[in-house]
């Protein structure tokens, strides 16, 4: 398994304002040295993980206190110089609330070169907050979506003259990379799923899958793509193909360690704190796929914790443990948990770790890494499922 | 072309006007009168649709992507959806007939009818949308899609209207409401339920037009309204007391009075409240 760090670069100082995290949240209450001192601490942070064996992974969202990273290829282009061994994921660029996919391919195009090949690109639909900020029409979200990735993966792999693209939503005379990415035909692609549908989608295309905080769904999830994957190129996936988005406080004690994994369920209670109009904009999701929520129910959606019961909105550390979604304790309690949840899901090959979150301090998050880089990674890098026993009761109350 | 569900309201019918299913909405006996609705659709309409039927051939119809219309991919704007309307009017081979928009059917029935308006005779427009004329950072309306569900109908208008529950609603009524929420989304996202090119084309509209306004509407100002009557060359503004946003919601007798009224006597008093508004 391979472990990527992962954090949101929260302004975390803003928490403590009532109200929406985000879109309408007054820029006003960014106080901007003290934003530049959290963005330089989360990147040495990254710098860190590179030194400790890690990967590292980046996103990007707007007009938010949860996360100062306005573009993923910003980020990566200053770790791109600035690391020397570790992956690159960016996941991902919301492909259909750029204005200029061209644009997107260049800076790929770049970063790649920079890092010497270290770069792996998520292109993902995004938050469908986004489009308050893009302005980018909620309707027809998708359609643009396949556009702007036939449009950008033709030019990364173009190794011939230029050429035209006249589609329906993206216009260019002339498409010509300069410079052109090192890893050929294209970097590795990741896409995001929280359904075994999407999934299928991702295997046929050979991408790599990642599911974000879906906890037991993450086994229909990688189902799906394995099955499809199986279908389409006659062969099961590389273990690598899949991801798990979680968070993970690791400690020397369990009573430090739940400190911190208090710290960081900051993430998940300002996450949900944004007003209810952003969160289903007219068009982004499709009457089908709307009508089929609301008959589900609010609760159809909510991970469920290994009694069976929906995680509650203002769950503790331990119910989050429940449900999949954190990882807490000494490296022994981590690694075991992580090694139930991987052969309960099935194995997947890419831990995608938010290592920092919410009010993780420095030296806290300097601490969790280097534990869990020393005594965690080595366990997992040679983890099969043969190293594990699998409760399947659990799914049948969780599925 | 994809199949066209079935159309819930009694009356209702499939027309196809190019190559786009409409669904139209027929009821009454008169002169023909072309009405189209507002954002909440034909639905929202009704009581209006009603009074009217009484002294018109009442023709309702639901723009692309509304109630059961067809949204076919090609179409992307208000300008190109009143193509289609024109075709529906051809189609039905109206003529000498009333149109009516309300709020953002307004809108489209102004897009049409700029282009051709040689079967149609009067124009009532009751709070039309569509009409960009503050300036570049002041909006013209109250952006809708940053309000709740029930802020926005609270907005909209005076007469006090529960928030549809949507759990609540049966499939194919939810359907409808969630496709009209999804046009208005596709019309009216960007550039914000306007086009600025519009105000350039109103002087090709020589019908006699009645411009309605809600004295209290909330949602946009009574000088998009002074803008339209100003540019239509034949218009009329008048306010309605005691309304919002929604006239057809709020005083349906008095829209219907008014229309009848104008229709019988289209004669338009070019004498308004405020300043004129020159074509830039």
């Amino acid at each position: 398994m391979r472990v990527w760090q992962f954090s949101e670069q929260a302004y975390t100082p803003a928490w403590s304002l009532p109200g929406s995290m985000g879109v309408n949240l007054a820029s006003k209450h960014c106080e901007p040295e003290q934003a530049g001192a959290l963005l330089n601490r989360y990147l040495d942070e990254y710098m860190l993980a590179d030194e400790l064996g890690l990967n590292i992974m980046v996103n990007e969202h707007h007009s938010t206190a949860s996360c100062m990273s306005v573009s993923c290829m910003t980020t990566l282009a200053i770790l791109a110089r600035q690391t020397k061994r570790a992956r690159l994921l960016a996941l991902g660029i919301p492909l259909a609330n750029r204005t200029d996919p061209m644009r997107v391919a260049e800076e790929i195009a770049m970063v790649d070169a920079i890092s010497g090949g270290r770069l792996e690109v998520g292109l993902v639909k995004g938050a469908s907050y986004e489009v308050f900020m893009s302005n980018r029409h909620p309707t027809r979200f998708m359609d643009r979506f396949w556009e702007a990735h036939d449009m950008i993966l033709a030019a990364i792999r173009n190794t011939d003259e230029p050429f035209s693209w006249e589609g329906e939503h993206f216009h260019y005379r002339t498409v010509s990379l300069w410079p052109r990415p090192i890893q050929a035909p294209n970097p590795p692609i990741w896409m995001t799923a929280s359904s075994a549908g999407s999934a299928a989608l991702h295997a046929k295309y050979d991408y790599t899958c990642a599911t974000f905080l879906s906890g037991a769904v993450a086994r229909s999830v990688f189902q799906g793509y394995r099955q499809s994957y199986q279908e389409t190129h006659g062969r099961k996936p590389h273990e690598n193909k899949l991801g798990y988005l979680c968070v993970v406080a690791t400690a020397s004690t369990r009573e430090e360690a739940f400190r911190r994994a208090e710290k960081m369920k900051g993430y998940f209670d300002t996450a949900m704190r944004l007003d209810p109009q952003f969160r289903n904009t007219p068009g982004f999701l499709s009457v089908d796929e709307t009508i089929r929520m609301i008959k589900a129910g609010p609760n159809a959606n909510r991970q469920r914790m290994r009694n069976g019961q929906p995680l509650p909105a203002d769950a503790t550390v331990e119910q989050y443990m429940s449900a999949g979604l954190m990882f807490v304790g000494t490296p022994d309690d981590v690694y075991e948990q992580l090694k139930q949840f991987y052969g309960e899901v099935g194995g997947f090959g890419n831990l995608l770790m938010m290592g920092q979150a919410g009010t993780l301090d420095h030296a806290e998050t300097t601490d969790s890494l280097t534990l869990f880089a020393r005594e965690v990674l080595p366990r997992l890098e040679t983890l099969t499922l043969s190293d594990c026993t699998i409760d399947e009761a659990v799914w049948e109350r969780t599925a | 072309m994809k199949p066209v569900p079935a159309v819930p309201i009694d009356g209702g019918e499939v027309v196809v006007a190019g190559d786009v299913a409409l669904e139209i909405f027929r009821t009454g006996s008169g002169r023909p009168l072309l009405l189209v609705p507002g954002m909440d659709g034909i639905e929202g309409a009704l009581d209006l649709i009603r009074r009217l039927s009484s002294d018109f051939e009442v023709i309702a119809v639901s723009p692309p992507g509304f109630g059961a219309s067809d949204m076919p991919r090609h179409v992307s704007s208000v300008d190109d959806a009143s193509y289609i309307l024109l075709d529906l009017i051809e189609k039905l081979d109206i003529e000498d007939a009333v149109a009516v928009g309300l709020s953002l059917g307004g809108w489209f029935a102004t897009e049409a009818l700029v282009k051709n308006d040689t079967r149609i005779s009067q124009l009532i427009l009751a709070a039309p949308l569509g009409l960009k004329v503050a300036d570049r950072d002041e909006p013209e309306m109250t952006d809708i899609f940053m309000l709740t569900a029930a802020d926005a109908e609270h907005r909209q208008q005076r007469t006090e209207r529960k928030t549809p529950d949507l759990t609540a609603l049966s499939e194919t009524e939810l359907r409808r409401v969630l496709r009209n929420r999804e046009a208005v989304s596709l019309f009216g996202w960007s550039p914000y339920l306007n086009n600025p090119k519009l105000r350039h084309r109103l002087h090709r509209l020589k019908l006699p037009t009645l411009v309605l306004w809600g004295r209290q509407d909330a949602l946009i100002p009574a000088a998009s309204g002074s803008a339209f009557a100003d540019l239509i060359p034949n218009a009329e503004l008048q306010f309605v007391e005691d309304a919002g946003h929604r006239l057809y919601s709020d005083r349906p007798e008095e829209l219907a009075a008014q229309i009848l009224h104008f229709a019988g006597n289209p004669i338009v008093k070019k004498e308004h409240d405020h300043a004129g508004l020159a074509i830039q």
